[in-house]
């Protein structure tokens, strides 16, 4: 415990690799929203649009675990490449849950916007 | 598209790393994970080699470093998919199996794992000595008898053999209500202190890493 402490403190950026890890979740539902990807795909979209930098490794085991909780499925499909991959869809849960966490984040987001105002002018 | 011989020995020794140490998961679930992070080495190696679309060697260098060792890789399948499936589930067979894995990782995941057989262990022994009583009411309870040193035994007993000279059945017919009540409700908050654990420990472990 007091290991990982210092080691908070070592690197100060360490709050922004949390934040982005905590909206890995989110940010995977909603890359699926408007239709099945696989993983490279859904990568590529959080660069793309979101500016979120994930290590690649994480993605996949988090899609095996939200896979688990029953918020997507997963088929094989094969492609031109030669291989198959293996495509991601949200299930109905996974649509509820992402509906669910975006009024969260929602909410959230206002009420810290509201209170970082008077710092964003400073920022300028 | 095609592969050189040399690329492909480095996805399969990657591969293999991977496969062994992810012993502990479903046979099934090992293969799919394999092959869905074959295909990811493929696909990203093919777009990083140049536009022919050939995978060097180069190419699959750079696509593994960008995954992560295989270990870090293996350890956060393991842990994040037990624990989310034991979440789910709450059945105490994958809580337990959970919890084995989690122990082999840490004290704490052994000290939750001890204290979690011995709450099931006993939540069961109070449900079946309340099923018990009916059939032996003589014998089967909650029992006190003298040790031989003038102190107290006390003593769950199923209701095989005989009662040893001097005891005291301490809760009688009580003893089914008692034991259903005491033994299901024991057996439900091993479960959910476990998950709570669980929850906790997933959090710690999987917020902090970079």
């Amino acid at each position: 415990m007091k290991e990982r402490d210092l080691r908070e403190q070592e690197t100060g950026d360490k709050w922004e690799v949390q934040l982005r890890k905590g909206c890995l979740a989110l940010a995977i539902l909603a890359a699926l929203w408007d239709r099945r990807r696989y993983g490279l795909e859904i990568l590529r979209r959080l660069e793309s649009d979101s500016n979120l930098i994930v290590s690649e490794g994480t993605i996949y085991p988090l899609l095996s675990r939200l896979k688990a909780q029953g918020l997507v499925h997963s088929e094989w499909v094969e492609s031109d490449a030669g291989h198959p991959r293996k495509y991601y869809a949200l299930t109905p849960a996974g649509k509820r849950r992402a509906i669910e966490m975006t009024g969260i984040w929602a909410r959230f987001s206002s009420s810290m916007s509201q209170l970082l105002a008077p710092l964003v002018k400073e920022n300028r | 598209m095609t592969t050189t011989g040399n690329a492909q020995q480095r996805i399969d020794a990657y591969l293999g790393r991977l496969r062994a140490r992810l012993r502990g998961l479903e046979d099934e679930d090992i293969r799919e994970i394999v092959e869905e992070l074959r295909s990811h080495i493929m696909d990203k190696a093919a777009t990083a080699g140049e536009a022919s679309g050939e995978i060097t060697s180069a190419g699959v260098d750079t696509a593994l470093a960008a995954l992560g060792s295989p270990e870090e890789l293996a350890s956060q399948y393991l842990t994040d998919n037990l624990l989310a499936r034991a979440e789910v589930s709450r059945s105490p067979v994958q809580i337990l199996r959970s919890l084995f894995r989690w122990a082999s990782l840490s004290v704490a995941g052994l000290c939750v794992l001890l204290g979690c057989i011995a709450g099931y262990f006993f939540g069961a022994v109070f449900v079946l000595v309340a099923l018990l009583k009916p059939l032996h009411p003589h014998t089967a309870g909650l029992w006190t008898f003298p040790n031989g040193i003038g102190d107290f035994e006390l003593s769950f007993r199923l209701g095989f053999g005989s009662v040893p000279a001097g005891g005291r059945d301490l809760l009688g017919w009580w003893t089914i209500p008692i034991g259903m009540v005491g033994g299901c409700g024991l057996l439900m908050l091993t479960t959910h202190t476990a998950v709570w654990f669980m929850r906790q420990y997933r959090r710690s472990r999987i917020l902090p890493q970079g």
